[in-house]
């Protein structure tokens, strides 16, 4: 056993959600540690190896999985790591490194509306969340702040102060899409973490058109720059530590955290206060992973539900050619959304939504597509032009219900450090392909608006993933159906803590990663106040004394 | 080296330089040299050469294709298959023979279960997209010369790289 480390709080995971409740732990004078499983990245070499790619349509390309710390890939083959019991395929992609999956995120920094966590009460379907978006707000707005978030007013997510930045400037694909969207559609600027001007050190954005894979400018916030500011909080960030226990005493406190280094030497690290921030899927598997003869279903898992209540964001979408020359690839790529269809009465009935308008430039697909159809000599310039510059895509975002079923669960197969490879239970549900069926008539409409020629539909019960890992560790307040109570606390050990988006009770139709980093904000207030509310509380009770 | 000197001036003006004529004439026919008029005046040490960097540019319609890329497309494409050379030469006999349209070849050789059916894909994918090969196998020899970039460079920047100050974007593209 190598060298004993320790800290007041050790958290799980160096994405963007563990670094921040790391920084804000460490901004208040704890000690913390991070564990990151996988390895120090650098920008530079993430945009090298995106140009230097064969697979330039796959976003995971630049980012090869270290050997002791595993993520799935699947181009150009399945590499098996994430483990398929269907009957719906789960395809999910992250990223185990120092930074996280927001390496190559689309910057989406999206609210939910209020009424996404309130769904049971009021339409009947699924969970009520433990809290309102009123108490959520101050939090999203101070993960708003660090982010440094771009928006608009028109999304349906309420706020009480205004967004840290103006929207980012709209390509001149999405004002021609807005304007003839006109009077059916309010098309609106996505709310996103990327720079409309220079913010906190970083520059403003300048349209490179590769969010995903990789933003080589430090435009948009990721989680390194999260990792970054911890590290100069002072928190202590080890990579490459594989954690594969948690170890409790025998009065159900955490007690350490095991972790192998990639020559599987064995360490220990003990602490106060553990965080559990290593994504919706390698969280639950390392719960599973630290069953007990007193815990003999895995940590925090007297509900049983740890792993369970899996959700994601599934897409039907439809591609077509406008009537004029648009040119999507211009700018950032994911810049404008229709947000009405996210709530309303329908919800009793079918899925919710978000309608999205990609501006990912068409020129791959669009060459794949005329190779496929053999079009060659002169003919393929003509044709590459005329349909890279009219080519258009929308796609719907669709609400999963949290479905005890649908799971993450340890395989028998092992990794090649010898722990077990998560194993996915999915389906897609008859709510949401309800919801996906009702959008086909938006999609229609949408193309009629804009002159569409050529519709071609996602096919028919097929459905792509969104990479939302979302619910496998639900908050609640019933400890006999949840995994952690309102401020992200395990409900059977009181120092152990769990953040990200798997905490989320619900999907909702919009991208989860600024909800999971508001959350935990508050979780870490939760652990240790800020000072400034310390203060504000020492002068409240000294009044309430004087009185 | 032949196809090197198919990107000086002299060489794309200059086709009746009777010298070069007659070095590549051996390759094509009438039809194929009236697809590639260029070619004509380029002389073809290497016959291999000549003809890829011949059915090269009738397949993709480019009047000129770079030299260095050739060179690293053709040394690639030949890594992945040793018959690589003896399919093109092949290929451009069949087409120089039958007159076929480009738009019309893959038809043509899908439709007559042709052992040269994949050629023409693969030739495609290394210059427009440029990759070579498939699978495991496939490598990227180019990205910001691959045609498919070249061809709209007017109006789109290849992914990575900037498009220009914030907010140009907004601009009507052409």
């Amino acid at each position: 056993m190598a060298a004993l480390a320790s800290a007041d709080i050790v958290v799980i995971g160096a994405g963007i959600v563990g670094a921040l409740v790391a920084r804000r732990l460490a901004q208040q004078g704890a000690s913390v540690l991070i564990l990151e499983a996988g390895p120090r990245l650098d920008r530079g070499r993430i945009v090298a190896a995106f140009r230097h790619s064969p697979f330039k349509g796959n976003w995971m390309a630049p980012y090869p999985p270290s050997p002791w710390a595993p993520h799935p890939i699947y181009v150009p083959r399945d590499n098996g790591y994430l483990k398929q019991a269907g009957p719906y395929p789960y395809p999910a992609e992250y990223i185990r490194a120092v930074g996280g999956t927001t390496w190559h995120w689309a910057a989406q920094a999206w609210r939910l509306v209020p009424n996404d966590m309130r769904i049971k009460s009021l339409y009947g379907v699924g969970v009520d969340w433990p809290l309102s978006y009123e108490e959520l707000d101050p939090w999203y707005q101070e993960a708003e702040e660090i982010l440094g978030v771009a928006g608009a007013d028109n999304t349906g997510s309420p706020r009480q102060k205004p967004f840290p930045m103006k929207p980012v400037a709209e390509p001149w694909a999405m004002h021609r899409v807005r304007e003839r969207l006109a009077g059916v559609y309010p098309v609106v600027a996505n709310t996103v973490a990327r720079n409309s001007r220079g913010y906190d050190g970083r520059p403003a954005c300048v349209g490179n058109n590769s969010c995903q894979p990789i933003c080589p400018i430090n435009a948009q916030y990721l989680g390194i720059n999260a990792v970054e500011a911890a590290e100069a909080a002072g928190a202590k960030v080890i990579p490459n530590a594989v954690v594969y226990r948690i170890e409790h005493d025998v009065q159900g406190r955490i007690a350490a955290v095991h972790y192998y280094a990639p020559d599987k030497s064995e360490h220990r690290v003990t602490g106060k206060t553990f965080i559990l921030a290593a994504n919706g899927i390698e969280s639950p598997k390392l719960l599973l992973l630290s069953a007990s003869s007193k815990y003999p279903n895995g940590l925090a898992n007297r509900s049983g539900a740890v792993g369970r209540h899996l959700m994601d964001h599934p897409s039907t979408s439809l591609t077509f050619y406008a009537d004029e020359e648009i040119w999507l690839g211009r700018g950032p790529q994911s810049p404008s959304s229709i947000n009405t269809l996210r709530d309303g009465a329908f919800r009793s009935q079918h899925a919710p939504y978000r309608l999205d308008f990609t501006n990912i430039s068409q020129v791959l697909n669009v060459t794949n597509d005329l190779i496929k159809e053999g079009v060659y000599g002169a003919a393929f310039a003509k044709q590459l032009r005329w349909r890279a510059a009219r080519q258009i895509n929308v796609k719907n975002v669709l609400e999963v219900l949290p479905n005890p079923d649908n799971r993450i669960t340890l395989s028998s197969e092992k990794d090649a450090m010898g722990i077990p490879k998560p194993e996915a239970h999915y389906a897609i549900d008859a709510y949401t392909r309800r919801g996906a069926e009702v959008s086909k008539a938006d999609f229609a409409r949408i193309a009629e608006l804009m002159g569409g020629t050529g519709l071609r539909y996602s096919a028919e019960g097929s459905f792509a993933n969104n990479q939302h890992i979302t619910g496998t560790l639900s908050m609640g307040n019933d400890p006999a159906t949840s995994v952690v109570d309102a401020f992200g606390r395990s409900h059977d050990h009181e120092n152990l803590f769990v953040c990200g988006t798997g905490v989320m009770p619900t999907a909702a139709t919009m991208n989860s990663t600024l909800t999971a980093v508001a959350l935990a904000l508050r979780t870490a207030e939760h652990i240790l106040p800020a000072k400034q509310a310390v203060v504000a509380n020492a002068a409240g009770d000294r009044e309430a004394g004087l009185a | 080296m032949a196809i090197q000197e198919a990107r000086t001036e002299t060489a794309l003006d200059d086709p009746a330089d009777p010298s070069r004529r007659r070095l590549l004439a051996g390759l094509l026919t009438a039809y194929t040299a009236s697809l590639i008029p260029w070619a004509l005046a380029q002389p073809a040490p290497q016959a291999d050469r000549g003809a890829f960097a011949a059915l090269s540019a009738i397949l993709v319609g480019r009047p000129s294709l770079d030299a260095a890329q050739a060179t690293r497309t053709y040394d690639a494409l030949v890594t992945d298959d040793a018959h690589f050379p003896t399919d093109v030469q092949a290929l451009l006999t069949l087409i120089n023979q039958r007159h076929i349209d480009p738009l019309q070849l893959q038809a043509t050789l899908d439709s007559e279960h042709s052992p040269l059916a994949s050629l023409p894909r693969r030739i495609m994918s290394a210059w427009v997209l440029g990759v070579v090969g498939s699978s495991e196998g496939a490598r990227c020899v180019a990205y910001e010369s691959a045609l498919n970039a070249v061809i709209v460079a007017d109006v789109l920047k290849p992914p990575t790289y900037a498009y220009g100050s914030y907010g140009s974007w907004t601009a009507k593209p052409v």
